[in-house]
């Protein structure tokens, strides 16, 4: 791709959901890897209790933006980001404050399932265990309980002690998920999470996020379109490192007001 | 057939021809060392050597050599690890993190003997003031720890960077995901590096004759001279007397077996731990 | 209807564990360094005396003498070279033989057991090596080869001058085969882990053009694995310079120039091994010399090693 953006040739698309309903907010974020720009001014309203998707071709800078919400791009010494990212009016870009904090508030789960070394049990209760120390019985709920949002316990309820390696790809990925509400987040950053999984696990796993829409907020990161449609309910187009259409899904899918949004949606490049 | 294809296929004859000599000639010298090993180390192998002092047994030397050999595997695993972590996790695409990389490969090379003689300046002439099984076991270790560190290094890569990201990602302290979830990954990985380099040092001699010297008796105060069996081996293959030559080789047969044995149980975890994923 | 919060902590458990886990790692890293610039500091004032006393003189004259006190090491490291040079000579055809044939030619049912056993024997302490050359070897080469050819050599000729030497099998040319013996396993598996990491559509597309298994290992294969099989001849040259007990029983100890192939000779590793626990004053530095010497010979194999392979494994 030689093709270039400037402010001059592209225009955006900002279509807000309301105001009051608005928990994250990026705002004019730049981001760099190595001195190479991946994001350029984007600006991104999550509403909470809803699902956000950002699509768009690989390379644009989607999953970027995802590990910009809870800063894990700052394991990597060369990455840096810079503008404005505000967790209830609060900015988390700031190179003082604790990660680890803020991840307790913003849990993620990746493109391939990333079990521990440990029993189904302990992946859940491993987060929990960092913050908290609960008595065995009210852990053991805690357990349970994330197990059963992620759709999850009917199928392990019996070998909780087994390795959580030994679980299918499709099990494994909805474990993470568990994992990641057990700690009892605010908002769940999912970074392509059906990509490695077949089409019945797909199934489950989006059934799974529209139930997490209830207490979670969630921002999810997808290639595949019809499952943004499915799932979402704001979508946000991006395109060499640049926001190019944010608004209500149906209204991005059915009526794009970008041209670009336009040719992508109806799959004329990607 | 032209001439030319006749004399492709008398090259590659030849060819074949010479790998497979090769083979045969290399094996068969093996063979022969590991024959000899066997019918003079079975020789006159009982129950004694293994309850009696050198020179009627090797009781002495082999207590001294498997507790120099498990200090030195203490040291080494502590410092190996933990260094082989830093290089792995924290600073290895630093100027410094290339720096220590290339100085391990360093002493990784250096020969056994040197190793010694640095110990034996180091400990045995300035610090300690005379051979002991302390020497022995720290030249021990300086063989051991670059091992540990390199196999280390190369298996925490292996694991997934996304296992880490998502340790991170729950908040989780740096220590943490390296201890709970990398070293935990990497589990079968670390205890084959350890074993290989357990089975590096335990036939090791060169460091050992300056360093833990040797104790005609059964000792276990590891600030003393200590026996070992390499040492005691070369000691013994050096004498007249065939009693002593004969014990020799019943130590040279112990060694070998017991390094073919953790060599053996190191493969036995890498296939279960390849078979497993 | 999220569930009621329970008393959490604003910082994980354990969090102020992480620098001092971080200090601990690094400070295990900087031990590499201590140790190895204590083991050059050592040699390199330990050796100083005899290195500042007999200057140039000791590394060409062939004077090792404890009781004039004089030292010269041009023989123990002459030794060195020859020894290590011959026996990679002999191990380098058979070791890349023993791959090819293990990764080409052989029955797979007989190339996993044979390549499992050379890595095995490739962990056999070097002691045995040496223990063999003395009790077996050596007796053998001196009745059955070394006698027998100086017996049927005429006087004078170029042949009788190249086998000259104390028909007892202990000299440079034993403890070479017998270097070459121990680095024999270890240079094949390395090798045959080399071929290995040929992709098979390199290999495939050779024979697509019709070549013979020769023309495709000698043309496209092996020249594929170029510099790593650089650095494995190297890290073998690295192994039979500096090792010690393969070499000590049977190469003769004598510290002169070894005037033929069956003469006795020394290496600087033999030559420490033997003399070093009765040393004193400057037959002892002397000696901590060598080891020096040693050391920046090693060292400068290995860097040429490293050279050639940072393309391949770092890169």
């Amino acid at each position: 791709m030689t093709e270039t953006l400037t402010p001059d040739t592209y225009e955006r698309f900002m279509t807000e959901p309301p105001a009051e309903g608005v928990i994250l907010r990026a705002q004019g974020l730049d981001f760099f890897y190595n001195g190479y720009q991946a994001l350029h001014g984007v600006d991104l309203p999550i509403a909470k209790n809803a699902v956000t998707a950002l699509i768009g071709p690989s390379g644009c800078g989607k999953s970027t933006l995802l590990r910009v919400l809870n800063r894990i791009y700052a394991l990597y010494p060369g990455q840096k980001a810079e503008g404005q990212v505000t967790l209830d009016g609060e900015d988390i870009l700031d190179a003082r404050k604790d990660p680890a904090a803020l991840r307790s508030r913003v849990g993620m789960v990746f493109q391939k399932p990333t079990p521990f070394p440990m029993s189904i049990y302990d992946n859940v209760a491993f987060g929990i265990r960092l913050y908290e120390s609960l008595p065995k019985k009210q852990l053991d709920e805690r357990v349970e309980n994330a197990l059963r949002k992620a759709a999850l316990w009917d199928e392990v309820k019996g070998k909780l002690k087994a390795s959580g390696q030994s679980l299918s790809g499709g099990q494994q990925q909805r474990l993470c998920v568990a994992r990641g509400i057990a700690v009892e987040p605010e908002i769940l950053l999912l970074d392509e999470p059906a990509s490695a999984l077949d089409p019945i696990s797909t199934a489950k796993l989006e059934d799974t996020i529209i139930e997490l829409k209830r207490d979670y907020t969630i921002v999810i990161v997808t290639h595949n379109l019809q499952q943004a449609a499915r799932v979402a309910d704001y979508t946000g187009f991006m395109f060499l490192g640049r926001m190019i259409e944010f608004g209500p899904t149906d209204e991005v899918f059915m009526k794009p007001k970008a041209k670009r949004t336009e040719d992508y949606v109806g799959g004329r490049f990607g | 057939m032209s001439f030319r294809t006749l004399r492709r296929k008398a090259a590659n004859a030849v060819f074949v021809g010479f790998c497979s000599i090769a083979t045969v000639i290399a094996v068969t010298a093996l063979a022969l060392i590991l024959w000899t090993l066997f019918s003079r180390g079975l020789h006159g192998m009982n129950l004694n050597v293994f309850t009696k002092e050198t020179p009627s047994g090797l009781s002495n030397a082999i207590l001294g050599s498997l507790m120099m050999c498990a200090l030195a595997m203490a040291i080494a695993l502590v410092i190996g690890i933990l260094a082989g972590t830093w290089l792995s996790e924290f600073g290895g695409e630093t100027r410094y993190g290339h720096a220590i990389r290339f100085l391990n490969d360093v002493l990784l090379s250096a020969p056994s003997i040197l190793i010694g003689l640095f110990v034996y300046e180091l400990l045995v002439a300035r610090t300690i003031g005379h051979y002991s099984g302390i020497a022995g076991a720290v030249a021990l270790a300086l063989i051991a720890i670059p091992v540990v560190i390199r196999t280390t290094e190369d298996i925490l890569a292996l694991q997934p960077q996304a296992l880490r990201e998502a340790g991170s990602a729950l908040g989780t302290p740096a220590w943490m995901v390296v201890r709970n979830i990398v070293w935990r990954a990497a589990g079968g990985g670390l205890l084959t590096g350890g074993l290989l380099a357990f089975a590096r040092i335990s036939g090791e001699t060169a460091p050992l004759l300056f360093t833990s010297l040797g104790n005609q008796f059964f000792r276990t105060d590891l600030t003393q001279p200590m026996a070992s069996v390499p040492k005691v081996m070369n000691d013994y293959a050096l004498t007249a007397s065939d009693e002593l030559q004969q014990l020799a080789w019943n130590g040279a047969l112990i060694v070998t077996l017991a390094v073919l044995a953790v060599n053996v149980i190191g493969r036995i975890i890498i296939a279960a731990k390849a078979e497993q994923s | 209807m999220a569930p009621p919060k329970t008393q959490r902590l604003e910082r994980p458990r354990g969090a102020w564990a992480d620098p001092l886990f971080r200090a601990a790692c690094a400070g295990a890293a900087t031990f590499v360094l201590v140790a190895l610039s204590g083991i050059i500091i050592f040699l390199t004032v330990d050796g100083w005396p005899a290195l500042q006393k007999f200057g140039l003189g000791f590394f060409t004259s062939t004077e090792w003498n404890p009781v004039t006190d004089i030292y010269g090491a041009a023989g123990p490291i002459v030794g060195t070279l020859i020894s290590s040079a011959l026996a990679l000579a002999m191990a380098l055809p058979l070791a890349m033989g023993i791959a090819v044939f293990l990764v080409e030619f052989c029955p797979r049912a007989l190339s996993r057991p044979v390549a499992v056993a050379v890595e095995l024997l490739a962990g056999v302490p070097s002691i045995i090596y040496g223990m063999w050359g003395l009790f077996v070897l050596a007796p053998f080469f001196a009745a059955k080869i070394q006698t027998p050819l100086m017996m049927s050599v005429p006087d004078g000729s170029w042949l009788s001058k190249l086998i000259q030497g104390v028909p007892n099998g202990a000299n440079v040319f034993t403890a070479s085969l017998i270097l070459a013996l121990m680095i024999l396993p270890y240079m094949a598996a390395v090798f045959r882990e080399l071929l290995l990491t040929v992709p098979a559509q390199v290999r495939e597309s050779a024979y697509a053009l019709g070549s013979t298994p020769f023309e495709a290992i000698s043309k496209v294969v092996l020249p594929y694995v170029r510099t790593g099989s650089i650095g494995v001849i190297m890290l073998g040259l690295g192994r039979a310079l500096g090792e010690t007990m393969a070499v000590t029983f049977i190469i003769g100890n004598s510290h002169v120039f070894p005037k033929s192939l069956f003469d006795s000779g020394s290496t600087l590793a033999s030559t420490i091994a033997n003399e070093f626990q009765e040393a004193t004053g400057m037959h002892s530095a002397a000696l901590v010399a060598c080891g020096l010497v040693l050391f920046m010979i090693t060292f400068s194999v290995l860097a040429i090693a490293r050279g050639l392979l940072s393309a391949q494994r770092y890169g």
